[in-house]
């Protein structure tokens, strides 16, 4: 394995690589977009928990949340932004590489 | 989550974002309802063919229906469960909008299935079909193998185990193609329906907080 692929490991987008939010990005990833109840019981994290990923993730402006409505449910809708997209393909490549 | 998890999503995230997103979508039933109430819809056109002779209108009817109502079935069971999941379970199972499917793969897909449609239909009309034996064994291992890759789930897997034991018992037996189909399909869809109607069943009465 060249020793390059490994030095890129070091450049890896720290936001990204904490377990919790990649696996809330990977799940974005796969959909065109998911409420917060989708995610949470999805992914199994505590209601706080994930709030407060989202909340790093949208300051960090890799996912968009929107607040709405259907019918009388309150829906807070996320989805990956292009940014997002981009540092989350940029990861799988440095990681598949690396491994 | 355990560390093997975490390992799990840092090496492989998209596998995970698939294997959480197949369990979501299995945990309210719908899908084997769906899955059921087709399966069971082809034993009742069968059963027509069965109970009724040749030429008369019910017998007629299920050649219609096979041709008519069976596609849009197949093709319309996600927009079902969709629209009952938006309609009575978004507060339990949340809001999810997949990507639309590439227009190339829909094309390709269908493509695949008319022409196997059609090899099906010349070899029925030159009579060259293999013994109905090998066709019922045949069908239950080849849709339970499918139910158990699709759902990758224990109780897919089971199902899907059950279907391909069902259709080699069939196929070893000296019952007829038609009355082996019924058989098949009648019971497995029976099977499907109740398992997911427990399922719902199940979901639906889960306090919200077991739930999330």
């Amino acid at each position: 394995m060249g020793s390059a692929k490994i030095q890129r490991l070091a450049q890896i987008d720290k936001v990204i690589h904490e377990p919790a939010r990649l696996m809330i990005v990977a799940l974005l990833s796969a959909v065109a977009e998911a409420d917060f109840q989708y995610l949470h019981r999805s992914t199994g994290l505590t209601k706080g928990n994930l709030s407060v990923h989202l909340s790093k993730l949208e300051g960090a402006g890799y996912i968009k949340i929107e607040k709405s409505f259907r019918g009388k449910y309150p829906l807070t809708i996320c989805r990956l932004t292009k940014e997002g997209k981009e540092t989350f393909d940029t990861y799988r490549r440095v990681i598949k590489g690396a491994l | 989550m355990k560390p093997s998890f975490l390992q799990e999503v840092e090496a492989d995230p998209d596998a995970v974002a698939r294997r959480l997103m197949r369990i979501a979508h299995n945990r309210d039933g719908l899908p084997e309802i769906a899955i059921g109430t087709i399966l069971l819809t082809t034993a009742f056109l069968i059963w027509l063919q069965v109970a009724y002779p040749r030429g008369s209108f019910a017998y007629q009817a299920s050649w219609w229906g096979m041709m008519l109502l069976m596609m849009p079935m197949i093709g319309g069971s996600p927009w079902a469960i969709k629209w009952v999941r938006r309609r009575f379970l978004i507060e339990k199972t949340g809001y999810v909008e997949f990507k639309t499917v590439p227009k190339g793969l829909l094309i390709v897909v269908t493509c695949i299935a008319f022409v196997v449609a059609a090899a099906m239909a010349w070899a029925v009309h030159l009579r060259a079909l293999p013994p109905s034996g090998w066709l019922l064994a045949g069908t239950g291992i080849v849709w339970g193998l499918l139910a158990a890759y699709a759902g990758r789930l224990p109780r897919y897997v089971v199902g899907g185990a059950l279907m391909a034991a069902v259709g080699i018992c069939l196929g070893l037996s000296r019952v007829s193609f038609e009355i082996g189909s019924l058989i098949l399909y009648g019971s497995m869809g029976m099977l499907s329906l109740v398992s997911g109607c427990v399922v719902l069943l199940h979901f639906v009465r889960m306090p919200s907080e077991e739930t999330d």
